[in-house]
């Protein structure tokens, strides 16, 4: 089963919990075209992801992310896309889109604490209190 | 499409990459420049390495304090979270710096937590404002506050150095959203645009929901500040420079 690593914005290096899983594994970064042209980032944003791509993944490309990922998959005959998860929900709609195609691994991000399922957040400071006990 | 990497300097790979990029970013092409600070887990690193704990907690609320400044690399996944809280207690031991500086961390781990429970819910007011507020609905800030020309110079100064550096301190945030909310009656979510923008650290988590802290539609109250909170936290240096009426010179309005 040959693995990729997709990379993205908010797990951007070789620290990446997906590519220290599977560290043999080539690796993807997209700059999502849509999403750029309607955000209008500063460049100084542009060039800061850039710099961490260079180092971080084994190809960069521009366009449309799932499309972009689908391409890349099939150029290097991936079997299954390993990723880490995020909570934004580009990310969640384009995985839904991305497992229509090909199979997807999704790894943990890393966390200061573990939050249980389903835990009622309301303020941080009994967020912290509860949690946050290794590091107080 | 493949995006190749370019080589040279770091300018000169800014060049090229703004070239590719046109359309994609806000600048004109010939004004896109590249941040003082440096992205990639090499410079992560080093920044890592070169941060002391000591003092933490006393001076970070001071615009020359220590603070970290990484951020940035934080939010990107370039340093993982666990990795610096453990790199700091591996380097300095607990002490109350620590517990403060895994604190502010802990914040992050919090709005990262709350982006997964609401996603786009973020961007709505999560409860009613404690203070009456502007109920401006404009996306973008009036361009003399995005373009720094408001004359007051705290605010001005705050603004340049977001837009060239691509980096403002956490107060210096906190006294400008509370400029847009409080003190213009603006709506929030121009300043979080802007800030999102700008911000090399731009999270959609952090920033929405700070904003909303600001404007106490995420606080139990509004965040508000004056002219003796900036001079003991920022210096004297901006008013000493300032010609404009000061709005801030006050007690809370």
């Amino acid at each position: 089963m040959k693995i990729g690593v997709w990379l993205h914005g908010d797990s951007l290096s070789k620290r990446d919990p997906a590519l220290r899983n599977y560290p043999e594994a080539g690796s993807v970064f997209v700059f999502d075209r849509p999403f750029l042209e309607k955000a209008g980032l500063s460049f100084k944003r542009i060039f800061f992801l850039y710099e961490c791509a260079v180092e971080a993944s084994d190809e960069m490309r521009v366009g449309e992310t799932v499309e972009e990922i689908l391409e890349w998959v099939r150029q290097e005959g991936v079997e299954t896309v390993a990723v880490t998860e995020s909570p934004s929900p580009r990310w969640r709609e384009a995985v839904e889109r991305l497992r229509q195609k090909v199979e997807v691994e999704v790894v943990p991000a890393e966390g200061m604490v573990t939050v249980p399922e389903g835990y009622p957040v309301k303020r941080f400071t009994p967020f912290w209190k509860d949690l946050g006990r290794e590091w107080v | 499409m493949i995006q190749s990497k370019f080589t040279g300097s770091r300018e000169e790979q800014a060049r090229g990459l703004a070239k590719a990029m046109v359309g994609m970013y806000c600048e004109k092409m010939e004004e896109a420049r590249e941040s003082v600070y440096i992205g990639g887990r090499k410079a992560g690193l080093e920044a890592l390495e070169k941060f002391r704990v000591q003092a933490y907690a006393g001076t970070r609320n001071k615009l020359k304090g220590n603070v970290s400044r990484l951020s940035f690399y934080i939010r990107h996944g370039v340093l993982g979270i666990r990795e610096v809280a453990e790199s700091v207690r591996e380097q300095f031991g607990k002490s109350y710096d620590a517990i403060k500086f895994w604190q502010e961390l802990g914040w992050r781990q919090f709005w990262r937590h709350l982006y997964g429970l609401w996603g786009d819910g973020i961007y709505e007011d999560r409860e009613a404002p404690k203070v009456p507020l502007g109920n401006g609905t404009d996306e973008e800030l009036p361009a003399e506050i995005a373009e720094g020309r408001t004359g007051l110079v705290c605010m001005d100064e705050t603004v340049r150095e977001l837009v060239e550096t691509g980096y403002i301190h956490n107060h210096a945030r906190m006294w400008f959203a509370s400029f847009v909310v409080h003190f213009r009656k603006l709506g929030w979510k121009a300043g979080e645009k802007f800030f999102y923008r700008h911000l090399l650290d731009g999270d959609p988590a952090s920033n929405a929901l700070s904003w909303q802290w600001v404007a106490s539609t995420f606080s139990h109250r509004a965040y508000l500040f004056n002219r003796e909170n900036i001079q003991e936290n920022g210096g004297k240096e901006w008013c000493a420079r300032c010609t404009a009426k000061c709005p801030f010179d006050a007690t809370y309005p």
